[in-house]
This record gives structure tokens, C-alpha cells and sequence, in this order.
């Protein structure tokens, strides 16, 4: 644990820490554009120079290791004066056309312009060397060789992180431009990273393009819903739409990148049609709305009456592993302890299975539901089930009769969620009895006794836990409308109405309870779930 | 570096620059002023009242009216959708849609471009804060309509309005730095005599009366 000096002040740094690190640990900015805590360091910007005490020249602070005794100042004005003539340099051939580029409001030549430049740029807009605009890389991204600062990233991204290597540097001198070879669009599964990881408008998103500015956008901390490695991100939405997904960084779980499925997940959760009101079948078999209390009214006493008729054990609990741990721990702690129900199963394939099975070896994995260690967590299966099609058979064969369903849709579409919503709808059909939440509206939902509306993935607070076991918070970005409610909300209102008067007042009191109760969310609180490495349940 | 502000004590000031002779005769000046403008009434010399809508007041070369989106060379609008002009609205009232140009130099252009004017407050920031001078003012200020519908500007209205060469162009503070079009060409300014206290003794223009034709618009 090295002692050095940082602008005047003792502090201790990490071993084999860098001085941009420690200094960034310590709160002091170090401006930079190569540097980026998940790639190699490369050196080559020359923004992050830093006067170190004994050194003859400034020294970059991306590549300087702290050792015993060092005195570091990165706020004098030699290294101001540097700075701005580095800022200078990359802005020479800069276009200036940030009304048009995507990146401005989260651009850091703008930024660092404002702190470190100021100056009058030298050259005028007609002397510049003028580079290729709008290049089509594919269905993630669009490339400016002339906004770009050269600092690599992008190409140290896909040489490391996805190790394919796609881009690299062409020409000489101030001609130099990145690129792949004849213009190939970049088509693995992470091209998106590299666009986050731009530090200036080079690299933009094609979705995200021109789609609105970002100083207009609100972002909400959560984690994807793509699949079971459940990677921080950050929702950007306004008035209630979603414009983008980006990735948090969180160095036990995706570091700062995410797949392209799950940056696009979005898309698929705002495209259909959603159900937007409760739907009780009358006595002419027709669905027809009405409000939640009669809703609720009606499936409790329905579900009371098929326990006295023919036992708790001819109704089976079918959870979903995109729900969230809240939802499914009043999901069971409403069928279990009110109804005596023991039939559960969450399993539309093999979930258990392959929620820990890696898709390949940079982030995903093979389950595509958020939460199905959460369910496995809580006990939702049953041996004697075995999965969706061992229900479907009891159900056929009489033994059990009612059912209480969560489905939703899959956030990144595979073939196999097809066989998945049909097993769902052939079970709605074999069952005499089935309460449906459901978020989007689907064919098989004609088909159930009751249809109730639910909030979907970032519409509602809620925790879901990753294949490590990590129970991660994710927030409420939007709100729902119509008579949408939460899970969890719904099977509070159904303990309420069956006579269990504890009052169930937000997700994090949920979460708080569930953590007395089930021995694997024990000691966990609700902040500690929103923060970037949250803890495991065992 | 950032230069520090310029500070003026305007209490100093004003000790310093105080005599006998301005603290007494401004305020017999003043009255003087006032005096002869009751004269000038009473005597019937000026006709303080405009007879609105036959006769309109002038207004200054850089009054604030409804927009006018200017064009490029082509005729098409030289708007890039950047929004700006929706960023600095204090009143919220432009939406704007974004769309590709095939051309990579100008790469972005606005689809949709529409002004609420019954939100607008006619503040001129976002003439300010346009840095293609895609955005201008006039100086018409007639903008009443029978639908809510009809005030929602889009972009062909803002773009070219037959009214608009009857009022001609307001605040448009950047004339000079770019090279923008108007879709219209404004008429030239009518130097007519006198009409109300304001415009006393110069002769400036005079705005024709414009005849509302409720088939047409």
C-alpha cells in the first residue's frame, strides 16, 4: 500500500494501482480518452499527463504505477498548459459538428473543452483534412473518421474483450482513420460496446440515432432483463418511452460492457400490445373487464372454493423466471400459506439447467429469464412436476384443476420461447381454472378464466437474481398507465382479501421481510441490492 | 483561464456623477416633456389612437413575431433538427422529428418541425440559440385561428406563409454570419406618414391591412 502525495495531500494508494486509479478512487478527474479501467492501457492520448516531483517531463498518469513517496499534482499550470495543448492538437481536424452528432451532451472533447480549452482553434473549418462521414458498420453502428481522437478503444475492445478484431487504425499522419477493412460491418454480438466506449462521436449507436438529444433523457439504474447474467444498466427514457439501455459498469458481473440482445431488449418490451385492464370470464364464457376488487374478489373465493372441493393440491402455482423476487415471494407466500398449495414450477424449459450454462465466453447465458435462480432460490419447483410439461399432463389427467400463471414474454426472442408459449397455452387450456398475469397480450390469453394486468421489466422496482446469485435492484423507469400493477401488488391485495391482514407497503418492504423469511436473502437489505456489486445469495 | 467579471458599483456611480443642476432640472425637464405632450393632445396636433385594424401600429425591424424557417440554396429547409431551439424554449412549445440527409456533409436534417403558438411566448431565444439561422422572426403577430388545430405550426406553414410578406422579417440577429434564404420574398418597406404618438415625427412604414378570406386559409 504505497504513501504518496496527490495535490498536496497524503493519501495511499493500492498495490500496482496506476496514479489515473488511485487519483479516480481518491475523487480527483484525471482528464483522459485512452484510458479505460476494462481495456489495456495504451498511453496514447497524452491527455491524463500529470506532473510527478523528480521526473523531467510530464508523465501520462494512465501508465504511471504510484510508488512509496511519489508527489503527484495534476492541477498546476504546467499540466494545465499541456492539457490544453493536447485538447488543441485532437481538436485541429475536429469538424465542430456537434449540432448534428449524437454524442454532444456526453461528449468529452465538449467537456474538457470547457474545463481545460478554451482557446481559438487556429485553423480555419476550410483547412481542415476532411475525412469519410456516415459509414455504415453494421446494425449497431455508424462510424465519422473525422470527429474521431484516435485513442483506440474501440480497437483495443474488440482485440481483447471480444478477441475478433474487427477494427484498426489506416494511413499515416494526420490522414490516419479507424476502421475495418472495406467498410465489413461489425456483426458479433458486443459491437455496441464500442460506442459507449467512444469518448467522442466517432462511434454512435444506429438505434439510437437521432432518436432524441440526450440532455432530454432521465435515466433510471437497473438490470437487464435479457437473460440470467443480469448486467447493470442504465435505462434512458423519456415521458414514459424508452430510448436506450446502457450498461452500468459492475465489475463482478459485466464489467462495463453488454451484449447487443440485451442493449436492444427494449424494443421488444415497448412493441406489442399490452393488457390494460382485468379480465373476468362471465357465465357466457366471454372475458370482460372489470376493476381489480372484483378481479381479486373473484379469484380468491374461485381458488377457496376448488381447495374445499378437491384440496389445496389440485391447484398448481406457475411462476415466471422474469418475475421478480418480490413477486414470486408473495406469489408463494399467498398459494403456500393462505390456499395450503405445495404445486409449484416456474420450468418452460430446462431453467434450472441452463441458467448457469454461458452462451459464450464474454457475458451470456443460455437462459434467457432474469430471475431464474430467484425462483430456484424460493423453492418454486416440484420434483413430481418436473416442468411445464409434467403440469400440462397432471393437469390432463384431473389431479390438478386450478391454476394461478405468470407469463411474460421473453425480452430477447429465441425459437424455443414458441414451444415455451405453447406449452403455456396448451396448460391453459388443460386446466378448468386459470388466473393469468400477464403483461402483454397474447392468443392463449382468450383462453383463461381471469386475465389480470401487470407491469412488465423497468416498470415496476424489484429485485432479480443473476446466475451468481446476486440479488441486483432493478428501478422503476416508467410508469405503466391503464390499471397496470406490479406483481407483487396483486398478490398483496389477494393476501388481503383472503384475510391475512399484514400490510405490504413497497417492493423494498417486500424485499425486507423476504430477507427474515428465506434463510438465502438473509442480512441482505434493499440498498444493498441497488449497489453495482450487490451480494450473493449462497 | 476564465477572466474575472467586470464589476461596476452603480451606487458609486451614481454619487459621483449627481449635481445640483441634474438632480433639479431633470425632473422640470421631464414634466416639460409631459406638458407638451398634453398639449400636443388637447390641441388635437396628434391622433393618439389607432384605428385598429384599418390602421397598425409600426413595428421595430427586430420585433418579435412568428417564426419563419429559412431555407438553403435548394429551397429545403436549412434546419438540422439539432434542438437547440427546443432546448432553450422556456415554454416547450417545438417538437421536432429527426431524419438521415442522403448528403453525409449536412448528415441530419428535421422531419418534423412544428411551433405551438399558443405556448409560444415569443421570448426569440430559440432565433438565439439556432446556429444554422434556420430559425427567424417576423413581425406578424395575428396568429388567432378557429381551431386549436390550426395554431400547431408545422413545417410548411413556418416555412412559407402568404402573410408573411405583408409584415416582413422581425429579429433576425444573425443576419450577416450566415448565408440563410427566406422561401418568400419579403415586399419592400412602404414609407408611410404618421399614425399614433410613438411614431410622431418620424415617417416610417406603415402596415397595409390584410384581409382575412376564411375559404382560403
Amino acid at each position: 500500500m504505497p504513501k504518496f502525495t496527490l495535490n498536496e495531500k497524503e493519501v495511499e494508494a493500492r498495490d500496482g494501482q496506476t496514479i489515473i486509479q488511485a487519483a479516480q478512487e481518491l475523487g480527483v478527474d484525471i482528464p483522459h480518452y485512452c484510458y479505460h479501467p476494462d481495456l489495456p492501457v495504451d498511453g496514447n492520448c497524452r491527455m491524463c499527463l500529470v506532473d510527478v516531483e523528480k521526473m523531467p517531463k510530464l508523465t501520462p498518469a494512465c501508465t504511471t504505477v504510484v510508488n512509496e513517496g511519489m508527489v503527484v499534482r495534476t492541477n498546476n499550470e504546467k499540466v494545465k498548459e499541456a492539457v490544453r495543448g493536447v485538447l488543441e492538437f485532437l481538436l485541429i481536424n475536429h469538424p465542430v459538428d456537434c449540432p448534428v452528432c449524437d454524442q454532444a451532451g456526453e461528449c468529452r472533447l465538449q467537456d474538457y473543452y470547457m474545463v481545460y480549452g478554451l482557446h481559438t482553434s487556429e485553423i480555419p473549418l476550410g483547412m481542415k483534412v476532411r475525412k469519410r462521414k456516415v459509414i455504415d458498420l453494421g446494425p449497431m453502428v455508424v462510424l465519422d473518421q473525422e470527429r474521431c481522437v484516435l485513442c483506440s478503444r474501440c480497437i483495443r475492445f474488440f482485440d481483447t474483450v471480444t478477441k475478433t478484431g474487427e477494427m484498426q487504425f489506416f494511413g499515416r499522419g494526420d490522414h490516419v482513420a479507424i476502421g475495418t477493412i472495406d467498410d465489413r460491418p461489425l456483426d458479433n454480438p458486443y459491437s455496441g460496446n464500442v460506442v459507449d466506449i467512444c469518448p467522442v462521436g466517432a462511434l454512435t449507436s444506429r438505434d439510437f440515432r437521432f432518436k432524441c438529444r440526450v440532455w432530454f433523457l432521465h435515466s433510471t439504474d437497473s438490470v437487464c432483463g435479457g437473460c440470467s447474467t443480469g448486467c447493470s444498466m442504465r435505462i434512458d427514457h423519456r415521458d414514459g418511452t424508452i430510448f436506450r439501455l446502457l450498461p452500468r459498469r459492475n465489475p463482478e458481473v459485466n464489467r462495463s460492457w453488454a451484449c447487443d440482445e440485451g442493449r436492444l431488449s427494449f424494443h421488444e418490451l415497448m412493441a406489442g400490445e399490452r393488457v390494460v385492464r382485468p379480465l373476468v370470464k362471465g357465465r357466457d364464457g366471454m372475458q370482460a373487464p372489470v376493476t381489480w376488487e372484483d378481479a381479486i374478489r373473484a379469484v380468491d373465493s374461485q381458488l377457496k372454493q376448488t381447495v374445499s372441493a378437491s384440496g389445496a393440491n389440485s391447484i398448481l402455482g406457475f411462476a415466471s423466471p422474469s418475475a421478480t423476487n418480490e413477486a414470486l415471494y408473495l406469489f408463494k407466500q399467498y398459494l403456500s400459506s393462505r390456499l395450503g398449495v405445495s404445486n409449484f414450477e416456474f420450468r418452460l424449459a430446462a431453467e434450472d439447467q441452463t441458467v448457469t450454462q454461458p452462451e459464450d465466453d464474454v457475458l451470456r447465458h443460455l437462459d434467457k429469464h432474469p430471475n431464474s435462480m430467484g425462483a430456484l432460490t424460493l423453492g418454486l419447483t416440484s420434483n413430481e412436476l418436473g416442468g411445464i410439461q409434467g403440469a400440462i399432463e397432471a393437469a390432463r389427467g384431473g389431479r390438478i384443476k386450478a391454476g394461478v400463471l405468470i407469463y411474460f414474454k421473453p425480452l430477447v426472442p429465441r425459437p424455443e420461447d414458441r414451444q415455451a408459449e405453447a406449452a403455456v397455452a396448451e396448460l391453459i387450456d388443460a386446466l378448468e381454472y386459470s388466473v393469468v398475469l400477464a403483461s402483454h397480450k397474447s392468443d392463449f390469453l382468450a383462453k383463461a378464466s381471469v386475465v389480470l394486468p401487470v407491469a412488465a421489466w423497468s416498470e415496476e422496482e424489484g429485485t432479480y437474481t443473476n446466475y451468481q446469485g446476486r440479488v441486483q435492484m432493478a428501478g422503476k423507469a416508467i410508469n405503466p398507465g391503464g390499471d397496470i400493477q406490479p406483481v407483487w401488488e396483486v398478490f398483496a391485495s389477494l393476501l388481503y382479501a383472503s384475510g391475512d391482514n399484514a400490510l405490504w407497503l413497497s417492493a423494498d418492504d417486500v424485499f425486507a421481510r423476504m430477507a427474515e423469511s428465506i434463510p438465502a436473502f438473509r442480512n441482505i437489505l434493499p440498498d444493498h441490492a441497488r449497489q453495482p456489486s450487490a451480494p450473493q445469495t449462497p | 483561464m476564465k477572466k474575472p467579471a467586470k464589476v461596476v458599483n452603480v451606487a458609486n456611480r451614481a454619487e459621483k456623477e449627481s449635481s445640483i443642476m441634474k438632480e433639479v432640472l431633470g425632473p422640470i425637464r421631464g414634466l416639460g416633456l409631459t406638458f407638451g405632450r398634453m398639449m400636443d393632445n388637447l390641441t388635437g396636433q396628434v391622433d393618439a389612437t389607432i384605428r385598429y385594424p384599418e390602421e397598425r401600429r409600426a413595428y421595430s425591424d427586430r420585433y418579435r413575431g412568428t417564426h419563419i424557417l429559412t431555407a438553403r440554396e435548394d429551397g429545403s429547409p436549412r434546419c438540422v433538427a439539432c434542438y437547440m431551439c427546443a432546448t432553450a424554449c422556456p415554454a416547450d412549445c417545438i417538437y421536432i422529428e429527426a431524419a438521415e440527409h442522403p448528403d453525409p456533409l449536412i448528415e441530419k436534417v428535421a422531419k418534423r418541425f412544428e411551433i405551438d403558438m399558443l405556448r409560444c411566448v415569443f421570448c426569440g431565444f430559440c432565433v438565439d440559440a439556432c446556429p444554422e439561422e434556420a430559425i427567424i422572426m417576423s413581425r406578424e403577430m395575428e396568429i388567432s385561428a378557429f381551431t386549436r388545430e390550426e395554431t400547431l405550426w408545422d413545417m410548411k406553414k413556418l416555412m412559407n406563409r402568404p402573410e408573411l410578406p405583408e409584415f416582413g422579417v422581425g429579429y433576425r440577429p444573425n443576419e450577416n454570419l450566415v448565408e440563410s434564404r427566406l422561401a418568400f420574398v419579403p415586399k419592400d418597406k412602404v414609407r408611410v406618414q404618421l399614425t399614433g404618438r410613438v411614431t410622431m415625427k418620424e415617417a416610417v412604414e406603415m402596415i397595409p391591412h390584410v384581409t382575412f378570406d376564411p375559404n382560403k386559409d
